[in-house]
This record gives structure tokens, sequence and C-alpha cells, in this order.
């Protein structure tokens, strides 16, 4: 048991994923060919005993809802637990009058009826595994208004542009938070984890909404580093923020070394999901696949090379799938060769003999998509 | 939709003796097939599938595993109001000893009340430990559409295997006129499934008078069918084409595993439209490393393969660790081979560690040799 509740937010405008965006938010993506991204911070929450979860969806809401479902299947109780999908009926379609703290305020009678005295903010569009019930018990034991997790990345130069970074004093007091623009190689990034009392919560949410239509609950945070004790917290291990392509791709692309994997997946954090009843894979006599990562339900008779196939994909005779994140429900026809790509679900390639892009610039194929 | 008002009972008590370490601790409907599968996922998805919504489920032999899996019902979508998996072990009753179950029809006799409160005009009777697809709601429209007493499900066998099977000898309408259990020389390749479908009231008189005939074996092949055709009965079989395995032995349980390898396998466990509900265990896909390879197997969630993989079938969470080599084998779950181990003709109990190096199996033996513990 843990005494707060949790809510998982929508992506910001600091998220564009070129393409795969078009058809779902970032929660709803599907990753390592079993998972939806969202399975991440809602299994964190459910293991860490956060019993009652909110959803907040933003636009597209269709298959997060499918997915999500009566969140049965995250290991909830049936009976004291929740999860809750909310979505702001009446939000300006502009996605920078469309953020956070708008979504809060339409569903404001939904936060102050929930009985726990402290709320758990976790972002939809990061991959990472945390015990949030450790995490509340040091916000608590510390004193601080607000606790933020963060990790120091050694890569920023390059990685989680547009992220958030901490700026801490020697004491782990958060000075304030800005965009990560690329400047440095060492930043402090936010995983927009934010561990703080209800009540502080609506307060906060309520000022915003005072002070600008365009504040997002980030930059209310921002605003009151100087005035409240805002902590930073640091989380090591497997992290990844998934806010544009090239990052969607190469974390799919590299937990397909299990070594790296492990760093992320663990027997007693177990990452939830939706089943689909699909039989295990079948591999027929002329598959070859190496260092690759495939789901349930695949018939194969190609190639694979380090890639990730999803779940129920088809692929036929003489087709070479490399370097490629190809999501559920693909069909790669024969003598097909696809390099460096990401297939969305449900494509079907048989015309087209030859995709080839390098890993640097992969290649898109469109949800459903005919070639 | 106006409900089908059919129950099933399926009988879930056998011990499958010659499936050895495999049944020491669980029944035979429990044991691992295909990948994901427990034996029983079988009449339970096809009952779910065919629009059955209450399912009695007769349990005996070292029960605890079965009961706890199938309890509830959600596995198989078998949850709404109205609808349940049921488990039924022998209990003790107000007006009668407490008795085991005495043979298949003695566990129908001792739940009469079980079925009385469903208030079902047909029931039907399965096994547990038989792997095939079949749609019930068909074989029970041909039930009425013969206007029966009651419907036995019926495979074509080759001629010169009937000698191992129950045979139904039928006349040109398909009614059976002869039932012969074993014939050596038998007159049918018709062979009985086990699946019956009776009317209700007719099969409950006749359990009551079986229950007490000191005679009985109280069993449906030997004692109630025979009884039904004296009393000149109008007993009907419904022939089911499609596979159809009875996993008895070590040997039988790798040949249907393996019979899931070939390309265009009747079972077609793919199938949308039908398909085989398990237990959702929660685990990775599976992972193919470095030095990993898979040639024609059939692979489930969570395995870590950096060994090579031919003509095999590995259950959940299965590791084959460098340059070890699996070749016509079955690994059930959680299973560890270590690098280098070489495997043939096994089939790997769950849980079992196989150390690097070990030699396990030969690929020239007729016998498929079991691997209950392990292997150092």
């Amino acid at each position: 048991m843990c005494n707060a509740f949790g809510i998982i937010n929508s992506e910001g405008s600091n998220v564009n994923v070129e393409g795969v965006q078009d058809y779902r938010p970032v929660g709803a993506f599907s990753f390592l060919g079993r998972y939806r991204i969202i399975d991440f911070p809602i299994s964190n929450m459910t293991n860490s005993g956060v019993n009652h979860i909110q959803v907040y969806v933003k636009s597209k809401p269709r298959s997060l809802i499918e997915h999500l479902g009566t969140g049965r299947h995250y290991n909830l109780n049936s009976k004291r637990g929740k999860l809750h999908i909310l979505y702001g009926e009446n939000l300006s379609d502009s996605s920078f009058y469309n953020h956070d703290v708008a979504a809060y305020r339409a569903n404001m009678s939904a936060i102050e009826e929930v009985n726990y005295p402290y709320v758990i903010i976790a972002p939809s569009y990061m991959i990472y595994a945390m015990d949030y019930s450790s995490l509340l018990n040091k916000h608590i034991e510390s004193g601080a208004d607000i606790t933020m997790v963060y990790q120091s990345v050694e890569d920023a130069r390059n990685e989680f542009i547009n992220c958030d970074v901490l700026n801490l004093n020697k004491q782990k007091g958060v000075l304030s938070i800005e965009r990560n623009r690329g400047n440095y190689k060492t930043r402090n990034i936010s995983l927009e984890t934010y561990v703080l009392s209800k009540e502080l919560f609506i307060s906060l949410v309520n000022k915003a909404a005072n002070i600008s239509s365009l504040y997002s609950f980030r930059d209310m945070l921002n605003d009151e580093c100087s005035e409240l004790d805002v902590r930073g917290v640091a989380h090591r291990g497997y992290f990844v923020a998934i806010n544009d392509f090239k990052s969607y791709y190469h974390a799919n692309m590299e937990l397909i070394n299990i070594n790296k994997a492990m760093t992320l997946f663990d027997d007693e954090w177990p990452i939830y999901t939706r089943t689909n009843d699909s039989a295990p894979t079948q591999y027929y006599a002329c598959s070859d696949v190496h260092h690759s990562v495939v789901s349930n339900g695949c018939l194969i008779e190609g190639t694979v090379e380090n890639s990730v196939i999803g779940r129920g994909c088809t692929l036929k005779k003489g087709c070479v799938v490399k370097d490629s994140v190809v999501l559920p429900g693909v069909m790669i026809g024969e003598d097909v060769h696809i390099e460096g790509a990401v297939v969305d679900k449900k494509a079907k390639i048989t015309r087209v003999k030859e995709l080839i892009a390098d890993a640097e610039h992969p290649a898109y194929v469109k949800r459903g998509d005919r070639i | 939709m106006k409900q089908e008002n059919m129950l099933a009972m399926i009988l879930a008590g056998g011990r499958g003796t010659r499936l050895e370490a495999l049944t020491k601790k669980v029944a035979k409907p429990a044991v691992f097939y295909g990948g994901k599968y427990r034996i029983i996922d079988f009449p339970l998805s096809n009952c779910a599938n065919s629009g059955i919504n209450v399912v009695g489920v007769l349990t005996q032999y070292e029960s605890v595993l079965l009961n706890s899996y199938v309890a509830g019902g959600s596995r198989w979508g078998l949850d709404a109001k109205n609808s349940g998996v049921f488990v039924l072990p022998p209990r003790e009753k107000e007006d009668t000893d407490f008795n085991i179950y005495r043979g298949t029809a003695d566990a129908i006799s001792q739940n009469i009340d079980f079925i009385d409160s469903h208030d079902p005009d047909y029931v039907l009777i399965l096994s547990g430990d038989h792997i095939y697809k079949m749609d019930y709601s068909k074989m029970l429209a041909h039930h009425k559409a013969c206007g029966a007493d009651a419907t036995i499900a019926v495979l074509g066998v080759p001629m010169k295997e009937a000698s191992r099977f129950g045979i139904m000898n039928t006349d040109e309408t398909d009614r059976i006129i002869e039932f012969e259990e074993k014939p050596e020389k038998p007159k049918s390749n018709l062979a009985s499934m086990g699946i019956y479908i009776f009317d209700w009231k007719l099969l409950r008189k006749m359990l009551i008078a079986d229950m007490d005939n000191p005679n009985s074996n109280h069993d449906f092949g030997k004692d109630i069918i025979p009884t039904m055709l004296e009393d000149n009965k109008k007993l009907y079989a419904w022939k089911y084409k499609g596979y159809w395995k009875d996993v008895g032995t070590i040997d039988s349980l790798w040949e249907a595993n393996m019979d899931l390898l070939d390309k265009n396998n009747e079972l077609d466990l793919s199938d949308p439209n039908w398909k085989i509900y398990t237990e959702d265990v929660c685990a990775m896909p599976h992972f193919v490393g470095e030095h990993g390879k898979i040639i024609r197997s059939y692979v489930n969630q969570g395995c870590v393969i950096d060994g090579e993989v031919t003509n095999s079938v590995l259950f959940t969470n299965v590791k084959i660790n460098q340059d070890a080599k699996v070749n016509d084998s079955v690994i059930m779950p959680e299973a560890v081979i270590g690098a280098g181990a070489v495997l043939n003709r096994v089939i790997v109990a769950e849980g079992v560690k196989i150390a690097p190096n070990a030699v396990v199996g030969d690929p020239n033996s007729d016998e498929i040799e079991l691997v209950a513990k392990n292997v150092r």
C-alpha cells in the first residue's frame, strides 16, 4: 500500500514523434514488440502499491482506451483499485493551450474526490523502472514540499532534446527547471516525476491557470522553485524519453541486447500489458533469426537480424528484416528487404522489394499502409 | 441471443500414470502442451468459443493446482454473470457416505444436484485430457436434428489401429447400432472421442439407476452407453474431422508437440477465430542473442535463446545458453539449458536445469527421454 494516488500525464508540446504520433498518443506506442509505453509507468505504480491511477488523454484516445480497458491486467485490485481514464472534452485544439494544467482543471472534481493525501505524477512518454513507495517515503521524511526525480545523463548534447533539466544546488535543492537545448554534455534530465501533497497539487494547478492560460504544470513548478522546498532525487538505471522519432527507434533497438534489457526488466518488478491470447511464435525451416526480440503470434519464414518484431507479424519466405522495428500485425512479403525502418501496425509490404535506410535516419512505413 | 441450454462437464480427475514424473504432482489435464498451454485449456476454450456458459470440472487426482488454475473461469472468458467454471472434487454430502469418484459416470452421478441447480436441457460430457478444437454447438445442432437421446463424437481412425479404440458401428443414418470396446476384428473405424451429449432428463434417470447397480463400473463407455443401446435408445454418431490427440504417454505428448511444427498443421493455434485461451503469464517477448539460431521451432514469450534450437518447442521463460544445441525436444517453462549442453529427443520438465556441456538424450533412440530432475 502506498498512501498516494497516481497521475499519468500526457506528453507535452516538447514531444513530437513524427509519423507514429499521427495515430495515437505516445503512451499508446507499441514498444519492444509486446508492450505499449504506458505499461511502464502504470506497472511502476501498481508494483509500488499505488491503487488509484488517473490516466490523462489529450487527443486520439482510441488505442489507449482499448489497451487500458479496466486496468485489470495491471494487477490492480479489482475492488479497491481504480484506473481512471480522463479525457478533457472541451480542450482547445491548439497544443499550446491543450496542456496538462487545462486537463487537470477540466477534471478537477475527479481529483478532489480521490481519498489519498499525496499524488505521484509520472509522464507517459518516458520509460524507466522505479519504486514510488520508497520515493514517497523519501519525500515525507525530507519534509520537502515537492520532490522531483532526475537522472544525470552523459549524452544530453544529442539526446533528451527539449526535455526538462533540473538545476540543482549541492543539497539537491531544485533551483530552476529549463529545457535541454543540447548545449551541455552532462545534464540532470528531469523524469517529470513529481511527488507532492494533493492539497498543494490542486492549489498549484489553480494558481497556474490564474497566471497564464499557456502555463503547463512544469512552468508552475519552475516558478515555485524559489518559493517552496523543492528537492531532486536521483534515479539510476535504464531511462529513456521517447520525444522524437529517432529516440523511439533507438530505444527499441538498444533493448535487443539482453544485458541492456535486464537493466530495465526485473523478475521482481514485472511490466504488465494486455494479453491478446496469441499462440507462441512459429519458426519455419527456412527462418534465420539473430540478435532480435520477437513477440508471440508471429509466423516467421524469413531472415531477421537486429530487429524488434511485434505480436502477430507474418514474415514470408526470403524476406530480410534488418535493423528495424516492426510493430504488431505487419506482413512482410516474399523476398522483401527492409533495413533501418520503423514499420507501423498492420502495414503490408509486398510489392516494393527494397526499403533501405540507415540507422541514423530510419525510414517510416505508415500504419496499415499497403506497399 | 438465446442461450443454448447446454451445460458442460469436464472429466479432469485422470492420473495419467504413463506420463511418469510429469503427473507426479498434477493431474493429466494440467500437463503443459504447445509452448504455453495446459491440456485442459483446449476443452475449456472450446466451451467458451462454442457459447457454453457453465462448465463443471470434475477433479480428483492431485487437484490442488488444477482447482486453482480453472477456478473463476476468467482465463477463458467464462466469468460473465450466469457463467462460470465450477471445480467439483468429490465431497461429503448430507445423505450419502463420502466416496471418491468410482468412474466417469459416477463423477457425474455425484454431481446431479449441481447440474440440477442449472436446469439444463442437455449435458455435454468431455474429457480433460485431449487436444483438439471442436465447435460443440454444431454437435448439439446435429443432436437436435436427429432427435437423439445421446450423441457421441466419433473420429475416423486408420482401420489397423481401430482395435485400440472404442468403436461405434452405425447404420446409414449415423445411428449407432453397436458399440465395441477395443474389438479384435473391428467392423468400422469410427472411434469414440469420449465426447457425449445427453438429454439431461434421460441421463439423470440412467445415472440414478447406475449408482446402485453393484455390477456396474460406473463408466460411460462400459456401462451407460451399452445400457442405452440395450434399451433401444436413439444414439447417433457425430463425425468429427480435424486434429485430435490423446496425449497419454511421454512419446505421444512429444509427438503432439512436434505436430505443431508442421507448416500447415491441422491444429492451427494461430486461428484468430478459434483462439485457445490460457494463463496470461507476465513475460518479456523472447530474445534471440548474438549466437542464437532458431530453425523450425515453436517459441513462447520470455525465452532467452543464445544457442541453437532446431525442431523444438520452447515454453515460457526457457533459457538456452550459448552454444547449447537443442534438437527435436520439448522444453517446459523456466528450464535452463547450460552453455554447450546438447539435447536430443527429450522432454525437459518445468524448471529443470541442465548443466553446461551435459549431453542428454539420444538422436537415434526410438523413445523420448523425460528429464524431470536437474542434470549435472
